[in-house]
């Protein structure tokens, strides 16, 4: 075995080659194993969209809906309730709701709805996940000095307004999320499906 | 960068000897430069290997193994798990590949006699390899929890009650029940997917330990240690790395453009690599008409069969396995390879591997008085080739081997088509000899002609449309989801949804399940109406279904008032008789099994003597006879759709695969070509 003729420009070249096409194979294999870990088609059908009839809710009640696996709460408040809302923002860390994901782009203002009276919110404590209660009685000053009605997490005590929004001085540091939802027509809720832009 | 890589790999190996590893078995390892096509399918082998356990891992990520589950948790891997179903034919055709390439491997060390002093360890550990694999493939056949699955794994398991005194107890202690059963199906799990894998992967280092320790053999059988330059380098040996290395990328090259091509082309390989049984879930109360190992088993399940004897045949069974055992002993020969043999030799292997190919295709097939005779024959042959070595392989003339490897030894391309012509018709002319297949594949008639066509979304729709007003109140599809069917067929979801779906209660995402009580449809019917997502394949094509949609007649003395030549006695009504109408038997010719037509020797005519030879309308239906084959075109054309929906996807997919596969290869050639120039 003699090393003569060995063109090495030419072995370099190849071996180049070579790799490189087999590089774009390995990835090309990759792709159904990674592709396999997204949601299954089973695990999608779990998650769609969840549709709600809102017109048998009366004003203050509150329904809890399962979505994707979490509770989904709807609170039908009252003119009182909204009217006490705006009053609030001095006690609050995130009064418009500015930190990211914390609603969707078609949500705003102090209400937090897209009809004024009616809030959606994943019914999860941004702190560490547990749920939070609904506590809409006016005046419970274990909350706050005036507690106008909100929701109480009873794992580690942080308070939310009747618009999800967080007061200071709790460890929750975020609003109840808004989760992506609309109406389907004049009564029917649809959770899991961005509204239009409003 | 580099230097930083080069510090952590030299900071390694002071502690763990990775370069000396990688130089004992890649870049100081000196194989012969004269191996030849035979060489390649030992790193096929493990290039297979690292497949099945990549794809096993991922699948049993979906899987599920109980007994109520199993067989759905397959269709959901299949359907629901994104990519799943290329992970699945993965595995499945890995499973034939590996058996495939570890035959051929298994072959050539026979054909160079690499198994004689001093490799006789690495033989032993190949065979424990190859056993190991065997129980490896049986116990992971059972898991997808189909027909096949199941009356497989009961004939393997009822071998060991053949047994004398103790055979029926070790039966039910394998099964863990006194029935194959859930319980059996989750310790096959656990064997499948942990124990069997490790004792495989230890098996495989044992056997490269031994190999590298004491050299590779080659098609000379020469020992190229007895010829070293100053150095110590064998003369006739070239570095596995890089010269092995890029000369195995061709080669896997050229099998893996095989194995995507029957991954994404032909997947069942005819039957094959997965039996069509296979697609209908297990019932412990219903044999399927024929039962067949996968391929890669029938040659030793022809012998059991050879045996009229259940205690003999097993014997028989288990000695044609483990006869290769001792082959390093069973061979006197002064020399290792064929080429320096004499005839004898040759003659035993030109006897030999035809008997075995035989023995193989009689496996899958139902035995006669003729196939049993050739296969007892084989049999015979098969194990005189190892009991008579000891004779054969002394008497034996040989040729004087050379001291230095030989780069144009061996046969040449027209000697390699010869054997190649006469190894294949000493195999086909004896099979021939005793064939003669005489059933219809579609009953009482042979199969209509029926050629699916998943692109005719028109057809597909028209066929959906048909099956939601006509089947689907008896038969689910319980594998499909209705999102899934009006997503490939490009029916908007709100038609879907209000005219297709007639389950008020069904969401757009729900598996395609149907109201109706099973234990009530069995009193109606007297059997619970099957599902059908997997019809089409489970019998073997489409064709049988569209011409059992078609062949439906009048027969008073059933208890619907029909019969159907297709599948007789079916419990099933003439549900379409408002489209079709009645027909009814009349006289009409006879048709024999080859296809062929009765007529009369004078005038040519056919002979009407078959009473339901063929049919008349005797009520009008809504369609002509026209317009209904093509409503039924349509109705089979979807139900061949849903039983695998994403046939159109793995044909696209597949040609873009295998285009890109030949990329590689060529430039793998060209490397190798670019290594290999300078050795001669």
């Amino acid at each position: 075995m003699s090393s003569d003729g060995v063109n090495s420009g030419r072995r370099k070249f190849l071996t180049a080659a070579t790799s490189a096409v087999g590089v774009a194979g390995a990835v090309g294999i990759a792709t159904p194993f990674v592709g396999s870990w997204n949601p299954s088609a089973k695990a999608k059908a779990a998650g769609a969209p969840v549709k709600f009839d809102i017109s048998k809710m009366e004003p203050g009640q509150m329904a809890n809906v399962e979505w994707r696996g979490k509770p989904v709460y709807i609170l039908y408040r009252t003119e009182e309730q909204l009217g006490a809302l705006p009053g609030l923002d001095p006690e609050l860390k995130d009064p418009e709701s500015l930190i990211p994901d914390s609603q969707p782009a078609y949500i705003e203002g102090v209400n937090r709805s897209l009809r004024p009276e009616i809030l959606v919110i994943v019914g999860l404590c941004t702190h560490l996940g547990c749920a939070p209660k609904h506590r809409p009685e006016v005046g419970v000053t274990e909350f706050t000095a005036d507690w106008q009605g909100g929701f109480f997490c009873p794992c580690h005590g942080s308070t939310f307004d009747l618009s999800g929004r967080v007061f200071a001085g709790v460890p929750a540091s975020q609003n109840l999320i808004v989760p992506p939802h609309s109406f389907e027509d004049e009564n029917v809720l649809v959770i899991g499906i961005d509204s239009e832009a409003a | 960068m580099i230097n930083m890589l080069v510090g952590l790999r030299d900071w390694v190996d002071e502690r763990l000897p990775i370069m000396k590893a990688w130089d004992t078995h890649m870049g100081s390892y000196y194989a012969p430069k004269n191996f030849n096509f035979w060489y390649f399918f030992g790193v096929l082998s493990l290039l297979v290997l690292v497949n099945q356990l990549l794809t096993g891992i991922w699948l049993t990520m979906s899987y599920t193994p109980s007994q109520e589950d199993a067989f759905a948790s397959v269709e959901y891997i299949m359907r629901d798990v994104d990519y799943g179903w290329i992970l699945r034919y993965m595995h499945s055709t890995g499973a034939s590949a590996f058996f495939a390439v570890v035959y051929l491997h298994m072959f050539r060390a026979i054909l160079y006699g690499s198994y004689k002093k001093p490799r006789e360890l690495i033989w032993i550990f190949g065979m424990l390899i190859f056993v190991v694999l065997m129980a490896e493939a049986f116990v992971g056949y059972v898991l997808p929890w189909g027909q096949m699955s199941y009356w497989g794994a009961q004939v393997i398991i009822s071998l060991f009650g053949a047994i004398p005194v103790v055979g029926e107890d070790i039966v039910t202690w394998i099964r863990g029940d006194y029935l194959i059963s859930g319980i059996t199906l989750n310790r096959f799990f656990a064997l499948h997917v942990v124990a069997l894998p490790i004792v495989l992967l230890a098996l495989v280092v044992l056997h490269l330990l031994a190999l590298h320790e004491v050299g590779s053999n080659n098609p000379d059988g020469v020992d190229i240690k007895k010829h070293k330059d100053e150095n110590g380098i064998p003369l006739d040996g070239v570095r596995f790395h890089p010269y092995y290395t890029v000369h195995d990328l061709t080669a896997i090259g050229v099998f893996l453009f095989i194995f995507c091509a029957i991954i994404f082309f032909m997947p069942e390989m005819g039957g094959f690599f997965l039996e069509y049984p296979n697609f209908e879930e297990a019932n412990n109360l219903k044999t399927p008409e024929h039962i067949a190992p996968v391929w890669y088993f029938t040659p030793f399940y022809s012998v059991l069969r050879a045996v009229p004897d259940k205690f003999w045949g097993f014997v028989a069974f288990a000695a044609s396995v483990a006869i290769p055992f001792i082959l390093p002993w069973l061979d006197r020969s002064p020399v290792r390879s064929w080429r320096y043999r004499g005839s004898l030799t040759k003659i035993a292997l030109t006897l030999f591997v035809p008997s075995f190919l035989i023995l193989g295709y009689l496996g899958v097939k139902p035995p006669t008085e003729a196939r049993t005779l050739l296969a007892q024959i084989c049999t015979i042959i098969y194990f005189a080739f190892f009991l008579l070595m000891p004779i054969y392989s002394k008497l034996d003339s040989t040729k004087p081997v050379p001291e230095r490897v030989t780069m144009d030894g061996g046969m040449s391309a027209w000697g390699v088509m010869g054997v190649l012509i006469l190894f294949a018709a000493l195999t086909v002319i004896p099979i021939k000899a005793v064939g003669a297949e005489s059933a219809f594949d579609c009953g009482a008639i042979p199969c209509d002609e029926f050629k699916a066509d998943p692109t005719d979304q028109a057809s597909l729709q028209r066929g959906a449309q048909l099956y939601m007003n006509y089947c689907m109140g008896c038969h689910s599809l319980q594998y499909a989801r209705f999102n899934r069917v009006a997503e490939d067929l490009g029916i908007p979801e709100d038609l879907m949804m209000q005219h297709l779906v007639f389950d008020t209660d069904a969401k757009f995402g729900d598996l395609m399940n149907n109201a109706m009580d099973a234990d009530l449809a069995k009193g109606w019917f007297g059997a619970t109406p099957p599902d059908l997502t997997l019809v089409t394949r489970a019998r073997k094509h489409p064709k049988w279904l569209f011409t059992y949609l078609r062949n439906f007649y009048q027969d008073d003395s059933r208890p619907y008032g029909v019969n159907n030549r297709v599948f007789k006695d079916v419990g099933m009504p003439h549900v379409l008789m408002e489209l079709q109408g009645m027909q009814a038997c009349a006289m009409g010719p006879v048709t024999a099994a080859n296809g062929g037509v009765k007529r009369d020797p004078l005038t040519g005519e056919d002979i009407l003597e078959d009473p339901c030879g063929q049919f008349k309308i005797v009520e009008e239906g809504s369609m002509t006879p026209e317009e209904f084959d093509v409503a039924m075109f349509d109705l089979t054309n979807f139900l061949a759709y849903v039983a695998e929906p994403i046939v159109a996807d793995r044909h696209r997919i597949g040609k873009f695969v295998l285009l890109f596969i030949a990329i590689f290869t060529v430039f793998a050639y060209l490397l190798n070509r670019e290594y290999w120039k300078d050795v001669h």
